[in-house]
């Protein structure tokens, strides 16, 4: 993968770079994936004219809701445009919010993304409006892309930093929830399930949300019991208003925040991955209790 | 129990309230949606006001604020210490400001694209003429041979919004305004057609991707939105032994964590 940057002071500058871009490749029989607001679709829709048949529309006001959920998004267009193409372009505009933690959230977005599709024959080419965004989200963005764009020329990044480094710094310490409470299990993954959806029925939670974190939460538990020693422990209980399930296991875990945050390939197990995009947040971390998978749902 | 403390607990379940009424509405509760929304409704609509002068549809700027708030509430993250309207404004404001630089975009139709909107032009009159009642995008899309997101950017270009304090009807017209011929938002309700239209988009219960036999074992051996049954019980439903109903459920499982970790496979194994 290659992914870079290019900072824009104009709507016509970005149409005009991001059109060039994509026409580059569709010229060399690539695909082309645009990610932008609704304006920005619009606005290259028009720019490219006969060749927009061609390209992808991505709605990024759609897509750019959670991290982990929005490099799904993106693996599921990879997943298409790879059937018909050898390399796929994609000129995204990041969505950042107002507050300095969701600066982060998107840094280390941003960050995982050269680890997540590394693997993949693939540019992309983030985009920031330096007329809506903040400097610090604009600083960072050499952190996080080994080339930036400026004045025409690809220029590498002197503060490219390792992204499980960037993630480790903007990761929240977790805090311990005392007000979770104990489930009983049996070791085996059909019970542990008929366990939690009982609970998640007795706190009203809908059918939908019960399955994604059934789903989810059995490949912690599955994650324990394989890799683990076994299961030691299995909490559960409201937490901010939100559901939450841990799954304590009795080996010495791990300790990598890149950890579910890698697209499927061969060699690379994906449970997490599939944890993470039906989660509102998967934490994993030691706790005086042992290595904690903690499923925010 | 000092005044003091007594508003600071009332500020905090009024807090502990609005947090689990997001919460609930990122999960798709459709109710708690629509107690959002019509707790923000007065300030989206005064922020709709701010944008008077910009020749956009009152009611739209409404249903652009509304739908700004609902996406706020599927990034909004408590942990952030941020109160929620303070979050969610920023991608109201967004939302409307995209609605007003995309309809006030100047914009220069191409030969091709002027012949396309000629075609929507006759087929939507056609359609109005045949049935009485304006065609939806999809009718359009078929009458054309049109796709439905190339329709929308030739209607967005097509429009030549009404200011809102010109007057309906022409000189002739009555002296209302287009602005105070708008319903109020607040008794219309407009924000049912935002709810509609965002739930068609988040089609997200994983069981609508298994078959019916599937989706109705592990409905009913998991409980979910109906009494949990064993495996026994949901075999003699569907005539068939437990033990068939477990590996149905297997399949099943397995199906949706397959369909969630599909690799991306380049042509000839390439990769960098």
């Amino acid at each position: 993968m290659r992914h870079n940057a290019f900072v824009y002071q104009s709507l016509d500058e970005y149409v005009a770079r991001a059109a060039a871009f994509l026409r580059e490749g569709l010229d060399a029989g690539e695909a082309a994936v645009v990610g932008q607001t609704r304006r920005g679709l619009a606005a290259m829709r028009e720019a490219l004219g006969a060749d927009a048949q061609r390209v992808t529309f991505l709605n990024v006001e759609e897509a750019y809701t959670r991290p982990a959920r929005t490099l799904a998004a993106y693996h599921e267009v990879y997943v298409d445009q790879f059937r018909n193409a050898p390399v796929v372009r994609v000129a995204s505009d990041v969505q950042v919010g107002p507050s300095p933690g969701d600066w982060d959230e998107w840094l280390g977005y941003e960050a995982m993304m050269n680890h997540c599709f590394a693997h993949l024959p693939t540019w992309a080419l983030c985009t920031y409006d330096a007329n809506r965004l903040p400097d610090s989200v604009l600083d960072a963005v050499w952190r996080t892309h080994p080339e930036v764009l400026t004045d025409e020329t690809w220029t590498a990044s002197e503060h490219f930093e390792d992204p499980a480094d960037v993630l480790r710094a903007i990761t929240p310490e977790p805090v311990l929830l005392d007000e979770l409470r104990p489930m009983p299990f049996a070791d085996d993954l059909e019970s542990f399930r008929e366990h939690l959806a009982q609970e998640l029925a007795a706190e009203g939670v809908s059918g939908a949300k019960s399955l994604d974190l059934l789903l989810a939460a059995s490949e912690l538990f599955a994650n324990a019991v394989r890799h683990g020693a076994g299961v030691a422990e299995v909490r559960l209980g409201r937490a901010e208003g939100r559901f939450v399930c841990e799954v304590v296991d009795r080996g010495g875990g791990f300790d990598d925040p890149t950890a579910g945050y890698l697209a499927p390939r061969e060699g690379v197990g994906s449970g997490l991955w599939v944890a993470r995009q039906l989660l509102w947040r998967l934490e994993l971390f030691h706790s005086p209790r042992g290595f904690t998978a903690r499923a925010w749902l | 129990m000092k005044d003091g403390s007594r508003t600071a607990t009332r500020s905090r379940l009024a807090r502990d309230a609005e947090r689990d009424l997001v919460v609930a509405a990122e999960a798709g509760d459709r109710e708690a949606r629509r107690r959002l929304v019509e707790t923000f409704l007065p300030v989206i609509a005064g922020m709709a006001r701010t944008y008077r002068g910009a020749a956009v549809d009152r009611e739209e700027l409404v249903q652009e604020g509304i739908a700004g708030l609902l996406f706020a509430t599927r990034r909004y993250d408590v942990a952030l210490d941020t109160p929620f309207w303070a979050y969610a404004s920023f991608w109201v404001r967004k939302a409307m400001q995209e609605l007003v630089a995309d309809l006030t975009r100047p914009v220069v139709l191409s030969d091709r694209a002027a012949r396309d909107l000629a075609r929507v032009t006759r087929a939507r009159a056609d359609h109005v003429s045949r049935h009485r009642r304006e065609p939806t995008r999809e009718d359009l899309s078929v009458a054309t041979g049109l796709p439905v997101d190339q329709l929308d950017s030739l209607l967005a270009a097509q429009r030549a919004p009404l200011g809102l304090e010109e007057p309906l009807g022409g000189d002739g017209g009555t002296g209302t305004t287009v602005g105070e011929a708008i319903a109020d938002p607040l008794a219309e309700q407009p924000y049912e057609r935002v709810l509609d239209r965002i739930e068609i988009h988040e089609v997200r219960d994983l069981a609508d991707r298994l078959d019916d036999r599937a989706r109705t074992v592990v409905r009913a051996h998991y409980g979910l939105d109906q009494p949990a049954q064993t495996l026994g019980e949901i075999g003699a439903t569907l005539g068939v032994t437990a033990e068939r109903v477990r590996q149905i459920e297997a399949g099943a499982l397995q199906s949706l964590r397959a369909a969630l970790s599909v690799p991306a496979r380049p042509p000839m194994g390439e990769t960098t």
